[in-house]
């Protein structure tokens, strides 16, 4: 797929919004990012010990990407969420659906009127229209749009999360850089970090009241003799080491030590800590619950999050589903962009709603909308992007992409140079070079601040 | 309305029989129908659409008229007794009266009845009355001379799908998406009981309730009171799902046998039944229509349609049925041998 011409329509924002001022300021873009040097010296530094990588470190990447403390929350809504009800409206009678659209806080820009509270935070987003893939099974699509890479060899390619979590990974930092968070859940690793290693694949962490699960002492153990477990685990695999070395045994290690580290940080999990006012203001549902924590998190600057919201996959009742399933999403959405704006974590934190696909045009007869990868939608919102733009258009009847047809592999190189990742460079593993995006694409450049 | 026929006319008279059922008329329109009814004298047939029109067709001539008021998905509908008002409401959530009998006619009370979509409504048997439910879980009841709001109840949990006046008083049932069916005093006192549909609602998660009370209706002696919809789900986002009635003794609201189109696999939410004079339930499965007797569990007859089924309602000839279907076409079953 080539890019064709360049054009994006950058709706002004309200000169009389008085959060301008700090709204605004451009971060991320290649200028203030991460060089190809820069981030493969990173890269070595945390790969070194893995894998018997031969990369070498750079220290001063290290150093550069500390300052910058940046964070990418994903918000998946799984199953593939329809352009018609959420980014992409239309007034079309045949395809167009019950809900009308309304205005958004970027004249010019409308969206599905199920969505009035992020509607509201527009003047922080951006919005793609024009995105067309090839596949149309969830499986296939979730990897595309996670990977960037249609796979078409036996190569797996590690996902946005473990390339941001390399790509942002500071040498001190005590959390995992790729998390994903689960109410109530317990905790488990991904396997989607492909050839960078598990240290940079998904750490699945549940929070209840009093922080992860599972990471409480047992009753009867001291942390004296608890410590002293660690120190005779830390002994008889130095020793171990000392004669036998392998990349599972240091991935091994690396997970106790980060479960220690974690079990450590636990009360930052526990979102009982926030006033009641804020717990409200999320809402108690799970989502709600989980963009609280993903807040808190940004915070502390975990380099990934990633919030599912599952279920979306509406072939039967589509309007039903979506009355509900879209008044879920908005308004802890809306509200957790308005939290980090205010606390001045927007400029450094790219937000991606994220998604495997579209929904057909055509209503189905159980008035549902089957999946379609032909035309679909996306937003962003936060750092290193041009607020309050969109990109590409659809045609009336949302059936074609009619401008700036762009695909995962478009959006991948994007989502890392937003965060000033070089998309452009290369993961050098055991003398192998990995592009790290597709170097047969590029960022969509009129999108980056 | 009904006509008392002398022995020699009855003798003669077309009989009621489901078997002998065949599709008799099929007219077209451009976008999806979502509901329909017949007026009680048998002039017109009407139907709501998703181009935010209702189409007016002369069962004489077949002639279409479309009426024009809306500004959303047109979902519900209900005729004066002596057919000369129709009511309308729409997912714009306004309740709109026509009359119905005007070469073109044009809405003579536009009504912002409910905020967000007006998903049922019912006249009462007097006329007088018109009642509505929407996404506001408010049941509201309006004059139908006038249009003032005569009363508002709240309660329901979740959204009210559908509503009925208790057969010649101005009491009024509802029932809603997680399977409540509530009965309200026609003053003011409010809530007089319920009855538990709970089994026809899925719970697939605290996100979205699924299934609930599609339908509600009396059988022709009001000693039954039958809600209709779906159980049975597996995946609803798939649409794996049966149809099913449950009915309700009235006055003790004790559960009768449920009813269920047993004999075909179909994934299908029956969206109305309506009980014939004779007794026989009649309702609608995906692209069928079903055929049950009091009692039964099974339907005795299945007849097929072209495709598939989103309201119906007999003509007062008691002897043909209208459908309005997702093809966009309303159609019309004869119910009895030609």
């Amino acid at each position: 797929m080539s890019l064709a011409a360049p054009s994006v329509t950058v709706f002004r924002v309200f000169e009389k919004n008085p959060m301008n001022k700090k709204q605004y300021k451009p971060c991320g873009t290649i200028d203030h990012g991460i060089g190809r040097r820069q981030f493969m010296g990173e890269f070595l530094t945390g790969m070194g010990a893995i894998a018997g990588t031969s990369l070498f470190s750079h220290p001063l990447g290290a150093t550069e990407i500390a300052k910058h403390g940046k964070s990418v929350v994903v918000v998946y809504l799984k199953g593939g969420v329809s352009q018609f009800e959420s980014w992409d409206p239309k007034t079309d009678l045949e395809t167009g659906g019950p809900f009308k659209s309304i205005p958004t806080s970027v004249p010019g820009i409308h969206v599905s009127e199920l969505l009035p509270h992020t509607a509201g935070q527009m003047h922080h987003m951006a919005l793609i229209r024009s995105i067309s893939t090839d596949l149309d099974d969830h499986g296939l699509a979730n990897n595309i749009v996670r990977s960037g890479r249609t796979t078409r060899s036996a190569t797996e390619y590690p996902e946005l999360g473990a390339v941001v979590a390399k790509g942002l990974e500071r040498a001190d930092f005590p959390l995992p850089g790729h998390i994903a968070t689960m109410v109530g859940g317990a905790g488990r690793r991904g396997r989607n970090a492909a050839y960078l290693g598990p240290r940079y694949s998904s750490v699945s962490v549940g929070a209840e009241k009093g922080g992860i699960v599972n990471t409480q002492l047992p009753d009867g153990m001291s942390v004296s003799v608890d410590s002293r477990r660690h120190d005779w685990r830390r002994f008889v695999n130095s020793r171990h080491r000392s004669k036998i070395q392998s990349a599972e045994m240091d991935a091994y290690t690396q997970c106790y030590e980060q479960a220690l580290r974690l079990m450590e940080k636990r009360e930052l999990f526990d979102i009982s800590h926030e006033a009641e006012s804020v717990q409200e203001a999320y809402g108690k549902s799970e989502f709600g619950k989980q963009m609280l924590l993903a807040r808190r998190l940004v915070e502390q600057e975990v380099p990934f999050i990633e919030i599912q919201h599952d279920g979306w996959d509406f072939h039967h009742n589509n309007f039903e589903f979506h009355l509900h399933y879209v008044a879920d999403f908005d308004r802890p959405f809306a509200h957790f962009l308005s939290d980090l704006n205010q606390r001045g974590l927007l400029e450094r934190t790219l937000v991606i709603v994220m998604t495997e696909f579209g929904r057909t045009p055509k209503i189905n007869a159980g008035y549902g909308r089957d999946h379609y990868p032909n035309a679909w939608s996306i937003a962003l919102a936060g750092c290193g992007i041009q607020h309050g733009a969109v990109i590409g258009s659809t045609d009336a009847k949302g059936v074609e992409v009619t401008d700036r047809k762009v695909d995962h592999r478009h959006l991948f190189h994007t989502y890392l140079r937003a965060v000033g990742i070089d998309s452009s460079g290369e993961f050098d593993v055991a003398g192998r070079k990995f592009p790290i995006a597709d170097p047969a694409y590029g960022p969509i450049k009129e999108l980056l601040a | 309305m009904t006509t008392t026929l002398n022995p020699k006319e009855e003798a003669t008279a077309p009989k009621f029989d489901p078997r002998a059922a065949k599709l008799v008329s099929d007219w077209a329109h451009t976008a999806k129908l979502l509901c329909c009814r017949v007026d009680p004298t048998g002039k017109y047939v009407v139907a709501g659409a998703i181009d935010y029109t209702i189409q007016r067709w002369e069962i004489a001539t077949g002639a279409k008229t479309a009426l024009v008021g809306h500004d959303n998905w047109v979902r519900t509908l209900g005729f004066s007794p002596d057919g000369s008002m129709l009511f309308s409401g729409a997912y714009d959530g306004r309740l709109i009266s026509w009359e119905i009998a005007a070469e073109m006619p044009q809405p003579k009370q536009i009504i912002q009845a409910h905020q967000g979509w007006l998903r049922g409504l019912a006249v009462s048997q007097d006329g007088q009355r018109v009642v509505t439910c929407g996404n506001d879980k408010l049941v509201k009841v309006w004059s139908a001379v006038d249009g003032q709001l005569i009363r508002e109840m709240s309660g329901h949990p979740k959204l009210p799908y559908c509503v009925q006046f208790v057969p010649g008083t101005y009491d009024v049932v509802s029932g809603d998406v997680v399977g409540k069916i509530y009965h309200w005093k026609a003053d003011d006192s409010g809530l007089l009981r319920n009855f538990d549909a709970s089994e026809m609602f899925s719970n697939i998660g605290d996100i979205a309730p699924f299934g609930g009370v599609i339908n509600l209706t009396f059988s022709p002696d009001s000693k039954r009171l039958t809600a209709t919809g779906l159980h049975k789900c597996s995946n609803a986002p798939a649409g794996n799902r049966r149809a099913v009635a449950l009915s309700f003794d009235w006055a003790t609201a004790e559960k009768l046998p449920k009813q269920e189109c047993i004999q075909k696999e179909l994934d299908a939410t029956m969206w109305r039944a309506v009980y014939h004079p004779s007794g026989t339930m009649i309702g609608i499965v995906e692209k069928e229509i079903g055929f049950w007797n009091p009692g039964t569990e099974d339907v005795f007859h299945l007849a097929a349609t072209p495709s598939d089924i989103f309201d119906c309602d007999l003509h007062p000839n008691q002897l043909n049925l209208y459908t309005a279907h997702f093809d966009g076409h309303l159609r019309s079953m004869r119910l009895s041998p030609s």
